[in-house]
């Protein structure tokens, strides 16, 4: 699953590359090899969770409703460090913010999971939509796998503009594309395919979720969500993707 | 001419004269008595007797008359008949031509021959020609254009001597203007009044014309667009339903039908297309007008060119060094903007690009384009987040020859990682608008602070990005930003746009944004980190946000884009005339060292056949004035090619056989009033003279004025000759008396 628009070679530097000796090459892949297996495991080696103020890729934290946003704690840490093993991007550490704070426009990027039902007040509403308005990206991940968030995001999500309700976006969405291309995602527990959804505004993909546990597939090794929803290896290319695509339409 | 003297006072010199008698022999009496001797006595009274003489002529009130000799008895009375096409119109019945002959043989010239006119006849259109009565009679009104003006010089020209009047017998409808201030300057200098008689009506007949057609320059493939075709109808009762036809390349396209109409009235007929494959269409609309005979069809055909093209008018080419939040909202403000597309290239690791919006697999496939043909198909290149190590110096190279020698558009974008030391001195360096600071660190730069736009910004078009709104206001309401990459000063020729609210560099205000000519391009800074805050800021408007990026790209896009310039000379386009275009050299820095000045200019018609291919040499501002011969009705191309044959300006003319004749057909009676005032003459409708006796008479006593001649009236002797000839007869007669002694006390 590489993508054709991700180029692995030294491109700003172009120029004829001479093919290494073979043996050479056969040490380099496996020199590859063992990073890419313990990158995961290392900090983020471009200054993840610095408070670098001309650091690019900061996220909100939403705090909603009941929620103070502490579900999946270290999710925005690892989205964040997935971030930076796909770019040279500097990283700010998260902020926690309310959808009724003025910091919510200054962050350009929300990511909002939980367990249960919650309903959004009149004031989030509007600032919601002002945000969506302005060019703001959400994401947004039911944990575990447990219905009621999902369900409260597609009902609450569908109230913030007329005629613009929350549906599952197809296949052939660029956002499967914007960094690892993605043909189909597969459940662990069950025989059918996940797909996202997601809600657009004026054409513009602006919120998108995803109800099989993506939060803890891809931050804790689905070990509160054993065997359900996407595996670790997916979730962690679809949060990518998420996070590209956000930072790049 | 005859002159003579009359005295307005005669009482002046009969009382005066015996007086003066009288005063004389008085004096020599008294010197006589007193001894004097009789030479002296003489000479006394012949003094005083010469200063009497004078003022007696002066009381008597002397006026110079004179007058210029009554013309002579053969000058004649030209007269001068229209037989344009538009005297062919029915009226009543009878075509205006026919009108005009029936006014003219049957009063007119009865009238003048009673009078004891000579006349002498031409008919006229865009020529005049000299006509006898039976030449008048067997003329067909069917000139293609009215040239009164000509009519009346060259008349002037055939006669020997000046005519008593100039009588015209038209509609009033003129389309040629070349010969008015001839024609003019002949009517006035020889006192010749212009007698203008206007037939027909002034509603006119019933026409049908295209008037105009009108489609995009340049479409897409596979995308509908619509050709229109503005017809106009006038002064039609009702007018039966027609069909217009669609011609693509000479094939027929489209038809359609217009539906029956009352009225005058000018309308579209649109015709919806769409294009499979690129390249030039050349569209024809054809009017096929209803068989009525009363309908005159002034032009019934249109062309125009479409250049069907996929290449999107402008593509902009968005460099980073990270993904930035930049990137994301520039591409929002360009969303709803199909003339503009951007393509990002964003390093994502030291060994790795990410492509985005890319127009094959294989572009920008090795990154960072390392030659100009890979930058070609941009016009504008965004630096973000980059690093000196980021760009080859061959790299940096080529970016500056697409600036400087593409006439392309270079913004670098970025905040204190962009606007780094270790850029200084660099190719890059070199052809912003900025001097980058010596000072590394950017320690205490995120305070927030307020962009100020300077006054060349509020008078620039970029920066109007909301209607009814000063620029300083919306400005102003921008909201604060925090971090910002310090530079030194503007370059000399940079234009600064923005600078920081309080924040003083060695030589001002930190500069926050600016832009300058380079080459034939131009380039441009905005040292703001994260600029994006503008768009999601809670108080913002998001469309001055995209307003403000669409209309730099585009300013960025368009300097120096066209070396030369192709216009067209004020002239009316028709067949079987040379047109003549303007070629200009349009001023830009490029211009200014470019030491090449011969460039070749092509015409060629639809066929693509070479009418004209010259060689030319061409400065900054001064036009070039070309001309081919354009034959027959068609789009017709100049082309502007420089040394190598390579073109750099184009511009289709489209020549149509338009019945100017027809286009108003209403009597044009001011045109007849206008030269009847400036001349002294008269401009009548025929129908307000019903009796030709009164008409001639009205010619005859306008006739009869020049006929007297002019008088002109002067007084005399009122001058400083007389009044020293006084003064001195006088002193002179007054010393001698003195030194004579004689009659002083």
């Amino acid at each position: 699953m590489t993508n054709p628009l991700f180029l692995a070679s030294n491109n700003f530097l172009p120029g004829p590359h001479p093919r290494p000796w073979p043996a050479l090459a056969v040490i380099k892949r496996l020199l590859c090899l063992v990073l890419l297996l313990v990158a995961p495991l290392a900090p983020a080696a471009t200054g993840a969770g610095s408070d670098d103020k001309q650091a690019t890729f900061f996220m909100g934290r939403v705090r909603y409703s009941s929620n103070d946003g502490n579900d999946c704690g270290s999710v925005g840490e690892q989205l964040m460090r997935l971030v930076s093993r796909a770019s040279t991007i500097k990283i700010q550490e998260e902020r926690r913010v309310k959808l009724t704070d003025a910091e919510l426009f200054e962050t350009p990027f929300l990511f909002m999971n939980g367990h249960n039902d919650f309903v959004f007040t009149e004031a989030e509403m509007a600032n919601l939509r002002k945000f969506f308005g302005h060019g703001g990206f959400f994401f947004s991940s039911g944990c575990c796998t447990n219905p009621n968030f999902p369900k409260a995001w597609r009902r609450e999500f569908s109230r913030l503009f007329p005629n613009e309700k929350v549906k599952p976006i197809p296949y052939d969405h660029v956002i499967y594309r914007s960094f690892y291309t993605i043909d189909r995602i597969r459940c662990l527990n069950e025989p059918r395919d996940i797909q996202l959804e997601g809600l657009f505004h004026e054409g513009n993909l602006v919120a998108v979720m995803c109800e099989d546990g993506l939060c803890c597939a891809f931050s804790a090794d689905n070990t509160c969500n054993e065997g359900k929803g996407v595996s670790p290896e997916d979730g962690q290319k679809l949060a990518l993707n998420i996070a590209i695509y956000a930072l790049t339409h | 001419m005859t002159s003579s003297l009359i005295f307005q006072f005669p009482l002046g010199w009969q009382v005066g004269l015996p007086m003066v008698v009288l005063l004389a022999a008085f004096a020599v009496w008294r010197q006589r008595r007193r001894g004097i001797s009789r030479p002296r006595i003489a000479l006394l009274a012949a003094l005083r007797v010469a200063a009497l003489l004078v003022l007696v002529f002066l009381a008597a009130r002397p006026i110079w008359f004179t007058r210029e000799p009554p013309a002579a008895a053969n000058r004649p009375v030209i007269l001068l008949v229209d037989r344009s096409e538009s005297m062919s119109l029915e009226e009543q019945g009878r075509s205006r031509y026919d009108q005009t002959l029936l006014f003219l043989r049957e009063r007119l010239l009865p009238a003048l021959k009673f009078a004891h006119f000579p006349v002498q006849a031409f008919l006229f259109d865009q020529g005049v020609e000299s006509a006898d009565g039976p030449k008048l009679a067997a003329a067909i009104p069917k000139g293609k254009r009215t040239n009164l003006a000509g009519a009346i010089a060259q008349s002037f020209s055939a006669a020997s001597q000046p005519p008593l009047a100039v009588v015209a017998l038209t509609d009033g409808i003129v389309n040629e203007s070349d010969d008015n201030a001839r024609a003019l300057t002949e009517l006035v200098a020889a006192h010749v009044p212009f007698i203008g008689v206007g037939f027909g009506t002034d509603q006119g007949v019933r026409t049908l014309s295209l008037r105009d057609l009108e489609a995009p320059a340049v479409v897409p493939t596979k995308t509908a667009f619509r050709i229109a075709a503005m017809i106009e109808m006038m002064n039609s009762d009702e007018l039966p339903a027609f069909e217009v036809v669609l011609f693509r390349d000479g094939q027929v396209l489209q038809k359609k039908t217009v539906s029956a109409g009352k009225g005058s009235r000018t309308w579209l007929e649109s015709f919806q297309v769409t294009e499979e494959k690129q390249g030039l269409r050349n569209y024809t609309v054809q009017l096929l007008p209803p068989q009525i005979p009363s309908l005159k069809c002034v032009n019934l055909l249109a062309n125009t060119a479409v250049h069907v093209s996929d290449e999107k008018e402008l593509r902009v080419l968005y460099i980073q060094g990270s993904l930035t939040w930049d990137y994301k909202f520039i591409n929002l403000a360009l969303h709803n903007d199909q003339t503009i597309k951007i393509t990002g290239l964003t390093r994502t690791s030291k060994q790795s690009v990410f492509r985005q919006n890319v127009e094959s697999a294989g572009e920008l496939l090795n990154g960072f384009p390392t030659t100009l043909e890979e930058l070609a198909p941009f016009r504008v290149v965004v630096l973000s987040n980059l690093r000196p190590a980021d760009l080859t110096p061959a790299q940096q190279d080529v970016l500056a020859r697409f600036c400087g020698e593409m006439g392309g558009g270079v913004l670098m974008i970025g905040g204190p990682a962009t606007f780094d030391a270790s850029w200084q001195s660099s190719r890059l360096e070199q052809l912003l608008p900025v001097v980058f600071s010596a000072n590394s660190g950017v320690l205490g730069l995120d305070r927030p602070f307020h962009l100020q736009l300077t006054e060349d910004a509020l008078q620039h078009p970029v920066f109007q990005i909301a209607e009814g709104q000063a620029p300083r206001e919306t400005w102003a309401a921008l909201p604060t930003f925090t971090q910002y990459g310090r530079v030194d000063a503007a370059k000399p020729g940079a234009q600064v746009w923005a600078l920081h609210q309080s924040d003083e560099g060695p030589r001002g205000r930190r500069i926050l944004m600016a832009s300058q000519r380079y080459g034939a391009g131009l380039s441009a800074v905005i040292t703001i980190q994260n600029f994006w805050r503008w768009r999601l800021a809670r108080d913002a408007e998001p469309q001055q946000f995209d307003r403000f990026w669409r209309q730099l790209f585009r300013f960025l896009s368009e300097v120096g884009r066209q070396d030369v310039s192709v216009h067209l000379a004020d002239q009316d386009l028709r067949p079987q005339m040379d047109v003549q275009v303007l070629i200009e050299k349009q001023p830009n820095p490029k211009n200014l060292t470019d030491t090449n000045r011969k460039y070749f200019v092509r015409a060629e018609d639809s066929e693509k056949k070479v009418l004209q291919e010259e060689s030319v040499e061409l400065e900054t501002l001064h036009p070039v004035n070309f001309k081919f011969h354009a034959e027959k009705p068609g789009i017709y191309t100049v082309t502007v090619l420089d040394i190598n044959k390579v073109p750099i300006a184009t511009k289709p003319i489209e020549v149509r056989d338009i019945n100017v004749e027809f286009q108003n057909t209403g009597r044009d009676m001011e045109t007849l009033r206008q030269w009847a005032a400036i001349s002294d003459g008269l401009a009548v409708k025929v129908e307000d003279c019903p009796d030709a006796g009164d008409l001639v008479a009205q010619i005859k006593s306008k006739i009869e004025q020049i006929r007297l001649g002019k008088q002109t009236r002067r007084p005399v002797g009122v001058n400083a000759w007389v009044l020293t000839w006084v003064v001195a007869c006088l002193g002179a007669e007054w010393l001698l008396r003195k030194a004579w002694e004689v009659d002083i006390q």
